[in-house]
């Protein structure tokens, strides 16, 4: 009985769905439209947080040591660095790469050339590249390679220029994040009025169809079960189309995207290809949670009598 | 099988719909309720199916107390009563067969069951050939035996017709009301609500008058007298 009831409350929803088509791709187009806007977000997002996090790579602290300090002075260094807990990682580089790189820097300039050949013995010292976990740790490990105790090592550090970009990256995160977070609550709010809305228009249009299957004795459950799958199969065809449609879409704006993100590794497509699961899965429950509720709440004043 | 007991219906605190009636309708019996525009006709009818609950008083349908049914009986109540109206209640976009067979699976009824008693229904109000025909495809006298069918279908101890033949000529209305005799002779107990004052003085069955939300007259052969 119960199983039966069931079947036939998806069968009248597809019933229905077919014999109202026009009122059902139109819900479906206005679902669609949440959906494309959501996915709008997920885009904006993951744009935005690769290109927070290639900054964040880019930006690191050079010291440069004078040429006359050993090689396992600078070690020592390096090791007491990577103790601070906002260390990611130090690269060492020899005096001897420094070089190679500085000649192949100005292999064009013959009068550095000349320079460098007349000099006897490599005028570099070692260099400690060190970047950080997270661009709010910059400020604390500058404070630790300012400690007068290195003083005497040091020849020179450059982070003075990175100490600028760091802030105001600090800053462009932050309002992005936020106002990311901002839209994302209004887009969520549209489509959960939306849906509702949608939803109501259904029930109205069925008036006297609710009335007439209370006259006949059905309970309510039977009632409102054909118009809570009508609106999940709306929800559903809806994340097929966007499914559809996103990924022509993704590969439209992918050649703009690397333009805009020059040098950074990242590829839309195949960021929607790993997190597919997530993405759609997700809108899918989102969805039919979403209608779920909407069908109930805008269907309950109609089961008073 | 229907008492009513001293009911009370108010709408918005003023208007008495029904003062103080009290009406009790045997097993097998023909009623024709009548009485002027706004008496209470359509009250009694809506009050019986639960649609409506009294102020005071009591309603005892087929041994079942409604005065205080619980919301999730309502639905088993309405399957033992059936309803037709004037303006027929079907559903638009589905078939003469669907309208009838929709009162069976809403209760559960297997498909089997289902072939099986719907062209048996449809027989006995003579629409076996237009099955497959949608409401809009038939006259207001098929549309009202296919209302009948439906509300047949679940072999109702009581039925209530609340002006059948309010939107039929002359014809038609012949037909439905020799329908309802017809039933009526089958033992199933047959409430008619109407205005037409042939039908009523044709039948000579018990007729109830109704007026200002009280009953003034109860004749067991009845005659439309206002
Ligand atoms: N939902 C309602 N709200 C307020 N008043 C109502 C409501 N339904 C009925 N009434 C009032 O109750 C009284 C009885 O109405 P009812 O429908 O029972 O009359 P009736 O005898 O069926 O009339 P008719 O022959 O015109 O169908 C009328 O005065 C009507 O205005
Ligand atoms: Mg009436």
């Amino acid at each position: 009985m119960f199983l039966l009831t069931f079947g036939r409350s998806i069968l009248f929803a597809f019933q229905s769905f077919w014999r109202n088509i026009w009122l059902s791709l139109a819900t479906v187009f206005i679902i669609c439209l949440a959906l494309l806007s959501i996915n709008f977000l997920i885009i904006i997002n993951a744009i935005s947080d690769s290109a927070i996090v290639a900054v964040q790579n880019r930006v690191d602290i050079s010291v440069y040591f004078k040429p006359a300090v050993r090689e396992a002075k600078v070690e020592e260094v390096k090791n007491q660095w990577e103790g601070l807990p906002q260390v990611k990682n130090i690269i060492y580089k020899s005096p001897e790469e420094n070089l190679n790189d500085f000649k192949a820097r100005h292999q064009n300039d013959a009068s550095i050339q000349e320079t460098l050949k007349e000099l006897e013995g490599n005028p570099l010292g070692a260099t400690l590249v060190i970047q950080a976990k997270n661009l709010q740790s910059y400020p604390e490990i500058l404070k630790a390679v300012d400690n007068p105790a290195y003083a005497d090592l040091i020849e020179e550090k450059s982070y003075d220029d990175h100490q600028l970009i760091i802030n105001r990256l600090n800053a462009i995160t932050g309002s992005v994040k936020k106002g990311a977070l901002i839209i994302s609550l209004i887009f969520a709010i549209i489509s959960i009025l939306i849906v509702f809305n949608t939803v109501r228009i259904a029930i109205f249009t069925h008036q006297n169809e609710i009335s007439i299957m209370k006259l006949v004795g059905a309970n309510n459950w039977l009632i409102r079960a054909p118009f809570i799958w009508e609106s999940i199969i709306a929800g559903v065809i809806a994340c097929v189309v966007i499914l559809a449609v996103i990924y022509p879409l993704l590969s439209i704006i992918q050649p703009y995207l690397a333009k805009f993100l020059q040098g950074v590794d990242f590829n839309l497509v195949s960021y929607f290809n790993h997190n597919i699961i997530w993405i759609f899965g997700g809108q899918l429950i989102g969805i039919i949670v979403i209608n779920f509720f909407s069908s109930m709440l805008a269907i309950g004043k109609y089961l008073k009598v | 099988m229907i008492h009513l007991i001293n009911v009370t219906k108010k709408f918005q605190r003023e208007t008495v719909a029904l003062d103080g009636v009290s009406l009790h309708i045997e097993p097998g019996e023909f009623v024709s309720i009548v009485g002027q525009s706004g008496s209470g006709k359509t009250t009694i009818v809506r009050l019986l199916i639960s649609e409506l609950k009294p102020d005071s008083g009591r309603i005892i349908v087929g041994g079942w107390d409604i005065t205080k049914i619980k919301r999730r009986h309502v639905p088993i109540l309405r399957r033992q009563i059936g309803v037709v109206f004037q303006d027929f209640k079907l559903l638009p976009k589905k078939t003469v067969f669907e309208n009838v067979a929709f009162a069976l699976q809403v209760a559960g009824t297997p498909r089997s069951r289902i072939k099986n008693i719907v062209p048996q229904v449809l027989k006995i109000v003579d629409l076996e050939d237009k099955t497959d025909r949608y409401p809009q495809n038939l006259s207001g006298g098929e549309k009202q035996r296919v209302a009948i069918a439906r509300a047949l279908i679940h072999r109702p101890k009581v039925l209530l017709a609340d002006e059948p033949t309010g939107n039929l000529d002359a014809i038609n209305t012949k037909d439905i009301i020799d329908l309802l005799l017809k039933i009526n002779e089958f033992g199933t107990t047959v409430v008619l609500v109407t205005h037409n004052k042939e039908i009523v003085n044709a039948i000579k069955r018990r007729v109830v008058t109704m007026e200002k939300g009280k009953i003034i007259q109860d004749q067991k052969v009845g005659k439309y007298f206002i």
